[in-house]
């Protein structure tokens, strides 16, 4: 090797790109798709935590604000929407959980969010620079590793 | 040569590790920034001893310098 980087991702996209992310989040920790991309309705619970999903802002395009996908699994409800200045927000409700535990989940969708995210950019971008997958795997600790050939070059 | 290559790691919580391969100098670099700029924020960035060293071609041929001085 010649170089290792760590890298912070930013989550700036449009809502379509948030929502193809949410997709692989609900596939990836096994939660069904409740309401699909919508605004902000439905049924609310008090017993809820909500954290904004840090470096992250959804770009504003012909929507309203307020749209939101809700995911569900055993009676947690996630609902992935955004606020009043665009940053993207994960909100858990389940009269089951205590707060320390909806925030557990909340973190957990947070950073598969970002996950799923990064990896949907990175592999449209490489793609378009015609970079070679050569190979991706998910490991036992739930990472996604890629290995890339590049073609003709960053430029 | 053969050509650079990407190992690229998305953990669980977000955070992107990046090893770029088969890459010395500016190449490198300039490869590191390409994922650096899609992904977003770097946090840190290590320069392994490939980053420093010569293509293949040029190791050997000063190897077989030193090699032929030797001989008496």
């Amino acid at each position: 090797m010649s170089a290792v980087c760590v890298l912070t991702p930013i989550v700036i996209g449009s809502w379509p790109m948030i929502a193809t992310a949410v997709g692989g989040v609900a596939a990836s920790l096994g939660f069904s798709i409740a309401s699909g991309v919508g605004n902000e309705s439905g049924k609310r619970s008090h017993n809820k935590v909500e954290s904004e999903l840090p470096n992250s802002e959804v770009i504003e395009e012909s929507i309203s604000r307020g749209q939101s996908i809700t995911i569900e699994k055993d009676g947690v409800t996630v609902r992935i929407g955004q606020d009043e200045r665009g940053r993207c927000t994960v909100c858990v409700s389940s009269e089951n959980l205590s707060k320390a535990e909806m925030k557990a989940v909340g973190d957990e969708v947070s950073g598969r969010l970002i996950q799923q995210f990064t990896y949907h950019k990175l592999v449209t971008e490489l793609k378009q620079r015609r970079f070679e997958i050569v190979d991706e795997q998910m490991t036992a600790d739930e990472s996604i590793k890629l290995r890339v050939r590049v073609g003709g070059g960053p430029g | 040569m053969k050509q650079p290559e990407y190992s690229i790691e998305i953990g669980s919580d977000g955070k992107v590790r990046v090893e770029v391969k088969g890459a010395q100098g500016q190449l490198c670099m300039d490869l590191a920034d390409l994922i650096r700029d899609i992904v977003g924020q770097e946090e840190s960035r290590q320069k392994t001893s490939e980053y420093y060293s010569t293509d293949g071609a040029v190791r050997i041929q000063g190897l077989m310098h030193g090699r032929v001085r030797e001989q008496p």
